[in-house]
């Protein structure tokens, strides 16, 4: 059984995923000790070719699979500690992990999740299909809103699609059948299941599908371990070989913390492009 | 062949058709359990009540009682009960799947058992006390007394059902001794039971870790809600099939639901389960 780990990039014109899928790709890399491919379209791939990053991913990923970009039918505020920015999201083509992925067990991960370590190893011989985290831990420990949790107030759990490790095999072809289906009907979705549908989130997607395969039960069967975060509240103060140094968001001010030897998500786009070229040094 | 049987105990209030929930129950009991396992008593103060039923063939037994006045007449199971091994429910429930092996779990290893979780109905366990401030001030075991499996010539069974009796009889002397931290307004059959078992120093004999009963109770603060609730209906839909399945939400309901809502039972949702009662017979 082929595994690997895949990653989706596709840039826009704030925020180079690209060169983020790069420094994580290559962090999954070196830590998991299993090739990586890259999803990607071809404008990214131009961009990659003209900011003279093509020999670094010919060297990062296994392959890099070009697909169409999706539509930019959503914008997002991309917040930055105190300050924001509104960009394209293009999040919507995940369900397609299922038809683009080169391994039979993959490991689908967001270019903003740096694995420093190889817990998830202990992932891949796993008896279930498919694995989703089901819990987002905060790196302060106490930012966890109601909506980390639940797609809505009264409604199913939310699952964090950061890291998804699944078979590909027919049931698994179902689920992300049911993914799609679900992201092409969004509007409807939400009538059924009352979130808020003013911007796709793969999360919800995810957390609908597999309510509705464990017949609309809540499941407690295996996931993926909870995914270490950093709110995009948060700052990146530097990234060395002694870890991640952060500045996490209080009411007021900002606490200095180091993370070390720990997967984690960062969910600040422009903190992380500010320090990328050390997090591609840690490579 | 085992002497086993569900025993529910109505005491019918004037605005209430608590007959009409016993009935329901007793239906999806039917429905759903193993022969053997399926028996139904009713105990009821009017035998009139029920005369109105088409199928009063799901009650094995029919038992005319008379509690003292103004009591719950639930404090008595023990000796109202014709069976030799009980499960006393609360009228408001229904059953989905068949329970049989957990019966048969309980007959083996059990004389008394009394519920001690309940689930929300996205099947999380409840952990909010909000309506037993007693149990968490006071220390008392959680005990539901909506799920109590006994053994009709078990000692500690009788020890505990007498000691009970007393606290429901002298209300005022109990609480006032025992439930100093937080005096609750009414000392239930809840209420009872844990200091029963606190005193009687047997609840972790007789509410010891397990994996069942499963009880989703649809009271509406312990739903783990954002925000307050007084009934559940408000905010989720209650959403009963032809197929006696019901949906709270968007979450199917598999574990024995305790509704609350008395007029969730309606006589549309009588008629199904009647006629799939009638099926199965």
């Amino acid at each position: 059984m082929k595994k690997g780990v895949v990653i989706f990039a596709h840039n826009n014109r704030q925020i180079d995923y690209a060169k983020m899928a790069l420094a994580s790709g290559g962090l999954a890399k070196k830590h998991l000790g299993v090739p990586v491919s890259l999803i990607t379209d071809q404008s990214t791939v131009d961009w990659l070719k003209e900011s003279n990053l093509w020999d670094k991913a010919l060297q990062t990923f296994e392959q890099i699979i070009d697909v169409e970009r999706p539509a930019d039918l959503q914008q997002r505020k991309f917040k930055d500690g105190k300050e924001s920015v509104t960009a394209p999201f293009k999040n919507s083509n995940r369900s397609s992990v299922w038809d683009l992925t080169p391994y039979d067990r993959t490991l689908m991960i967001d270019c903003d999740y740096f694995i420093f370590s190889d817990a998830l190893n202990e992932y891949w011989e796993c008896e279930s299909d498919i694995l989703i985290s089901t819990k987002y831990n905060d790196v302060q420990g106490n930012r966890i809103g109601y909506l980390d949790k639940y797609i809505s107030d009264t409604g199913v759990r939310l699952l964090w699609a950061t890291t998804v490790m699944f078979t590909k095999n027919e049931n698994t072809k179902v689920f992300f059948e049911l993914v799609k289906h679900i992201k092409d009907n969004y509007k409807k979705f939400a009538d059924i299941f009352r979130f808020d549908n003013r911007m796709y989130r793969n999360d919800i997607s995810f957390g609908i599908a597999r309510h509705i395969l464990y017949g609309f039960e809540t499941d407690n069967d295996y996931a993926m371990p909870p995914v270490l975060s950093v709110p995009d509240m948060d700052l990146v103060y530097d990234v060395n070989e002694n870890g991640i140094q952060l500045l996490t968001s209080n009411a007021n001010d900002y606490t200095l913390c180091n993370i070390k030897d720990r997967d984690i998500h960062i969910m600040n786009k422009q903190a992380i492009t500010r320090h990328i070229d050390k997090f591609m040094e840690l490579v | 062949m085992i002497d086993f049987g569900y025993l529910i105990i109505v005491n019918e209030g004037a605005d209430t058709n608590y007959t009409r929930l016993a009935y329901a129950l007793a239906l999806s009991i039917k429905n759903t359990q193993k022969e053997g396992y399926d028996k139904v008593a009713l105990v009821i103060d009017d035998k009139q009540h029920i005369e109105n039923f088409t199928s009063t063939w799901v009650f094995d037994h029919v038992i005319e009682y008379q509690g003292p006045e103004g009591w719950d007449s639930r404090s008595y199971m023990d000796q109202v009960t014709p069976f030799e091994h009980t499960v006393c429910l609360d009228a408001d429930m229904l059953f989905f799947r068949d329970y049989s092996h957990w019966a048969e779990y309980f007959i083996a290893n059990s004389e008394l058992y009394v519920a001690n979780k309940a689930y929300t109905y996205r099947g999380e366990l409840v952990v909010s006390d909000h309506y037993r401030k007693c149990f968490t001030m006071n220390n008392l075991p959680n005990l539901y007394s909506f799920y109590t499996f006994f053994k009709k010539d078990s000692v500690l069974a009788k020890e505990f059902f007498d000691l009970q009796r007393a606290i429901i009889k002298n209300p005022e002397r109990y609480s006032n001794e025992f439930l100093i931290s937080h005096k609750p307004k009414v000392v239930g059959t809840d209420e009872a039971f844990a200091l029963a078992a606190n005193i009687l120093d047997i609840a972790d004999d007789i509410a010891y870790p397990l994996e069942f009963p499963r009880v989703v109770h649809m009271k509406g603060m312990i739903q783990n809600w954002p925000y307050p609730a007084d009934t559940v209906s408000d905010h989720v839909g209650f959403y009963f099939d032809r197929n006696a399945k019901v949906k709270i939400g968007n979450f199917q309901q598999t574990d024995i639901l305790h509704y609350v809502e008395k007029d969730k039972i309606t006589l549309e949702t009588i008629n199904i389960l009647e006629e799939i009662a009638w099926k199965k017979r």
